[in-house]
C-alpha cells in the first residue's frame, strides 16, 4: 500500500517522512519521528498520555490520522527544555513529587502547557479541568495541580 | 488493508462514503476504531474543506458539521450550549471532536446531539437535503451521505437549560443527560443515555405544555419516562436510570440548569 | 433531597512482606574506578520510590555522598535476584539486602583506603562528603575516589559487596498451629468523612485524616506522596472501580477509562496526614514502607461512613449509588445513625 509522504514541524525541526494509510500521529511520532517522549496509553482516546500540542493546542495523538498534520505545527514533551534548562512545569512537577511511575506525565505536561499558553494565570478549578482528560494513576492529582499553579505562579513573576 | 482518499469538498467526500468507507471528522470515532483493528471497514473518506462556520441563517442560527466542541466553546452567538460543549471530553477532545460526528457517537456519548434535539434542530446534508435532526437519529446506523451543518433556533434566555450526571468530575461521560428548552405551549425534553439514541421524553412534554410551576414539575416528573426506554451499560442499570431520572429532571426543572 | 453526612474509621495492622517469610532478595553493590557506587538490583520501581529509597541506603550504609550512588534495577537477567515488588516489601526486604551489600563494599573501601594511609581501617570513618580519614584527625585523609583508583589500578582490589535478605520460611506447628507469619507491622488509622444524596445514592467523599506509623519515614516526600495518593486510589476503589458492574452477571463490561471509572482531578480530597516514625528493629534504618496499606484502610471507612450516613451496609466493592440507593428503599428510607459526641 502507497505511503503518504508528510511533513510538519516537531518541536523546531522539520519532519518529513511516509506514514502508511491510517496510521495515527501517535505512532508515527514514536516510530517515525523517534520522539518516544509521548506515550502510547489507551490508544483509544480516554487516558491522555499521548497529548501533543498541534498548532498549541492539545490534541491526543492517538486519535489525529497523521496526514492531516501535514505543514502543522507539533510540539512534544521532548521539546519542552531548553538544551539543560528545564520547562518551569517540568522544574515543578520535579521538586513538588508530581509523578510517581511517570507514565502520564508527559501528557500531563503538554496538557498543562497548552492551558498555560492560553491562560497564565488559571485558577485551581481551570486547571483541574485542563488535566481532565488526563488520568493518573499514582498521585491522586493533588500534586499535579499544585505543580501546575506553582510553575504558572513563577513563570509569571509571581512568589509561589 | 485500509485506505485514506481525501477529496477537495465535503459533497465529493459524500458520494465516496458507504458501508465500508467511513467518512472523517475530528477522528475520536473513526480514529479509535482504525486504533483497534475494526475490519467493519477499509476506506477512510476526508474532504480538504471543513466547514467550521457559526453564524446567522435564515431559520436563526447555523453550525458547520466540522465545528468543534472548542469552535462552540468560542462562538459568543451560542453561549447556551458551552455548558454542553464544556461538558464534553477534555481539552484535547473538544479541539478534536466535531458537531457532525457527536451526531453519531453512540452511548453513552452524545451530549451535543441530546440538546441539539431538544433545539429542534434540523440537519443540512451535504448534497441539499434538510431533515429533523430526530429523522437522522433514527436512522443514523444507516443515512446515506454526509452532515454539513446543523441549524436552529435562538432559545430565549434562560429557557434552554443541560444538565450531564456524570460519576467522574469534572469530566466523565454521563450516567443521564438531560437537555430542556422551555419552550412556550410546545416544550421539550430530551435525555440522553435514557435510549438507544437521545430521546424526548413525551410524558414530560405534555406535562410542561402549559408552563413549568409546582404542579407542572411534579407532573412532568412523574411522567418523564413516557417515551423513554434506557438500558443497562458499564455505568448504571436501567433500573438506576428510571429511579434518578425524574430526581435529576426535577433538579434541573427547580433550580434553572447549573451543572 | 436530603444529604446526609457520614464519618468511618477503619484502622490496619499491615504485613511487611510475605506471609510466613521465605521472600528473598539480594543486591550487589560495586564502585566505579573513579569511586562511584553502582547498585544492582532486579528490584522493580513503579513509581513507589525503590530507586531513590535503596539508593539513600546505599549512600548511608557506604559513607558516601548519595549523588555518588547509581541504582541500576528492573532487569532481572543483569541483576541479582528479587522476589518481586508486592506485599509491601521494597523497603524492608531490598533495604536490609541492600545494607549488606554496601557494608560489605564500605569494608573494602576502608580497607584499600587504610593501605594508602598505612593505618588500620578500624582507625578510620568517612565524612559522607567523599573523603576518608583518621578518626580524630581529619587532614590524614584520602578521598574515595583516589581510594577507587588506588584500589583499581594499584592494590587489584574490588571495592564491592554482596547482600541477601532472607526472612526463613516459617511453617505452621501441626499441633498447636504456631508459626511466625511476620516479622513487622506496620499500622494505620483513618478517618473518612463524606455526604450521600438519600435520592440518587451518589457518594461524595468530604475530607480524610489519617496516621500512618511507617518505622522511619526514609524519605519523608515519597512517603507522604504515596500515602495521598494510595488514598484515592483507595477511594476509587471503594465507590467507582470494576471490571463486572453487574457482577455475577458478565455483561456491560466497561471497555475503556471513560466507562471504568476512576476520580477525577475535580475530585481531589482533602487530606490530612500524620506520619509516626517508630522505627522498626528488623528494618533498614528503621523503614518498613507504606506500600499497599496507602489504599486498604480508606475502602473499610468509606464503608462504614456510607453506613453512618444513611444506615445502608454494602459488604460488595465497588459501593455504586444504585448498591446504596437499593439499600435506601430496602430500609424504607435514609437511616442516618448519628454522630457521636
Amino acid at each position: 500500500m502507497a505511503k503518504t509522504p508528510v511533513t510538519f514541524t516537531l518541536n523546531d525541526a522539520e519532519t518529513a517522512l511516509f506514514v502508511d494509510p491510517g496510521a495515527n500521529l501517535n505512532e508515527v511520532l514514536r516510530r517515525g519521528a523517534g520522539d518516544l517522549t509521548t506515550k502510547h496509553g489507551c490508544g483509544q482516546g480516554t487516558c491522555g498520555a499521548c497529548t501533543v500540542l498541534i498548532d498549541g493546542v492539545p490534541h491526543l495523538s492517538c486519535l489525529t490520522l497523521a496526514e492531516t498534520v501535514e505543514r502543522r505545527r507539533i510540539d512534544t514533551a521532548g521539546g519542552l527544555a531548553g538544551g539543560p534548562n528545564l520547562h518551569a512545569l517540568q522544574t515543578a512537577f520535579m521538586e513538588g513529587f508530581a509523578a510517581q511511575c511517570g507514565f502520564c506525565t508527559a501528557g500531563m505536561l503538554m496538557a498543562a502547557k497548552g492551558l498555560l499558553d492560553a491562560n497564565p494565570n488559571p485558577t485551581r478549578d481551570e486547571v483541574a479541568e485542563a488535566i481532565s482528560g488526563n488520568l493518573c494513576r499514582c498521585t491522586g492529582y493533588e500534586p499535579i495541580i499544585d505543580a501546575i499553579l506553582t510553575a504558572a505562579a513563577r513563570m509569571q513573576g509571581r512568589a509561589v | 488493508m485500509l485506505s485514506v482518499e481525501t477529496f477537495p469538498t465535503l459533497q465529493e467526500a459524500a458520494g465516496a462514503v458507504g458501508p465500508r468507507a467511513k467518512f472523517l471528522g475530528g477522528g475520536t470515532l473513526v480514529m479509535r476504531a482504525v486504533s483497534y483493528g475494526d475490519q467493519s471497514f477499509e476506506k477512510i473518506v476526508r474532504a480538504k474543506t471543513v466547514d467550521r462556520a457559526i453564524g446567522s441563517h435564515a431559520a436563526g442560527l447555523r453550525v458547520g458539521a466540522g465545528a468543534t466542541m472548542a469552535d462552540v466553546l468560542a462562538a459568543r452567538d451560542l453561549e447556551f450550549l458551552h455548558p454542553v460543549a464544556r461538558a464534553i471530553g477534555g481539552p484535547a477532545i473538544r479541539n478534536m471532536a466535531t458537531v457532525g460526528g457527536n451526531l453519531f457517537a453512540p452511548n453513552p456519548y452524545g451530549d451535543f446531539a441530546a440538546a441539539l434535539l431538544a433545539l429542534d434542530a434540523s440537519v443540512e446534508m451535504a448534497d441539499g437535503r434538510t431533515m429533523p435532526l430526530a429523522d437522522l437519529l433514527a436512522t443514523r446506523d444507516h443515512v446515506t451521505g454526509l452532515v454539513a451543518g446543523v441549524v436552529f433556533q435562538r432559545p430565549e434566555s434562560s429557557a434552554f437549560r443541560f444538565r450531564k450526571i456524570s460519576r467522574v468530575k469534572p469530566k466523565g461521560v454521563p450516567v443521564i443527560s438531560i437537555a430542556v428548552h422551555l419552550k412556550r405551549g410546545d416544550p421539550r425534553v430530551v435525555f440522553g443515555n435514557m435510549a438507544p439514541v437521545p430521546a424526548r421524553s413525551v410524558g414530560a412534554e405534555r406535562a410542561l405544555a402549559n408552563g413549568s410551576d409546582g404542579a407542572a414539575i411534579d407532573a412532568a416528573c412523574a411522567a418523564c419516562l413516557e417515551g423513554l426506554a434506557p438500558e443497562d451499560d458499564a455505568l448504571a442499570t436501567e433500573w438506576y436510570r428510571r429511579e434518578v431520572a425524574p430526581i435529576h429532571l426535577r433538579r434541573l426543572l427547580e433550580d434553572g440548569g447549573q451543572i | 433531597m436530603t444529604i446526609h453526612k457520614g464519618r468511618g474509621f477503619a484502622c490496619i495492622n499491615y504485613p511487611i512482606g510475605m506471609n510466613l517469610g521465605g521472600d528473598p532478595s539480594q543486591a550487589l553493590v560495586h564502585s566505579t574506578p573513579d569511586g562511584k557506587f553502582m547498585v544492582a538490583l532486579s528490584s522493580i520501581d513503579l513509581g513507589q520510590g525503590m530507586k531513590s529509597v535503596t539508593r539513600q541506603i546505599a549512600s548511608e550504609t557506604l559513607g558516601v555522598p548519595v549523588e555518588d550512588v547509581y541504582v541500576d534495577t528492573a532487569d532481572s537477567d543483569t541483576g541479582p535476584h528479587c522476589m518481586g515488588s508486592f506485599a509491601s516489601r521494597g523497603t524492608h526486604r531490598v533495604g536490609n539486602a541492600v545494607i549488606r551489600a554496601a557494608a560489605e563494599a564500605r569494608k573494602q573501601m576502608m580497607e584499600a583506603a587504610a593501605e594508602e594511609l598505612e593505618v588500620n581501617a578500624s582507625d578510620l570513618d568517612t565524612d559522607g562528603a567523599g573523603n576518608i580519614h583518621v578518626k580524630g584527625a581529619p587532614s590524614r585523609s584520602i578521598s574515595v575516589a583516589e581510594t577507587a583508583i588506588a584500589a583499581q589500578f594499584k592494590q587489584g582490589r574490588t571495592l564491592s559487596g554482596r547482600g541477601i535478605f532472607l526472612i526463613p520460611p516459617s511453617d505452621a506447628d501441626p499441633e498447636t498451629g504456631e508459626m511466625t507469619p511476620v516479622t513487622c507491622f506496620a499500622h494505620a488509622a483513618l478517618v473518612i468523612d463524606l455526604e450521600v444524596d438519600d435520592e440518587t445514592g451518589e457518594v461524595e467523599v468530604k475530607e480524610i485524616n489519617s496516621a500512618y506509623e511507617v518505622g522511619r519515614a526514609l524519605n519523608p516526600k515519597l512517603v507522604e506522596q504515596q500515602l495521598i495518593g494510595g488514598a484515592w486510589m483507595g477511594v476509587s476503589h471503594a465507590l467507582y472501580e470494576t471490571t463486572e458492574p453487574n457482577y455475577p452477571e458478565r455483561d456491560h463490561r466497561p471497555e475503556d477509562f471513560n466507562t471504568y471509572l476512576m476520580p477525577g482531578p475535580g475530585q481531589v480530597v482533602p487530606h490530612n496526614l500524620a506520619v509516626l516514625e517508630r522505627p522498626a528493629e528488623d528494618a533498614p534504618f528503621g523503614g518498613k514502607g507504606p506500600g499497599e496499606m496507602c489504599a486498604n484502610p480508606v475502602l473499610p471507612a468509606i464503608a462504614n461512613a456510607v453506613y453512618n450516613a444513611v444506615g445502608v451496609r454494602c459488604d460488595r466493592l465497588p459501593i455504586t449509588p444504585e448498591k446504596v440507593l437499593r439499600g435506601i428503599r430496602a430500609n424504607g428510607g435514609a437511616r442516618p445513625q448519628g454522630m457521636p459526641g
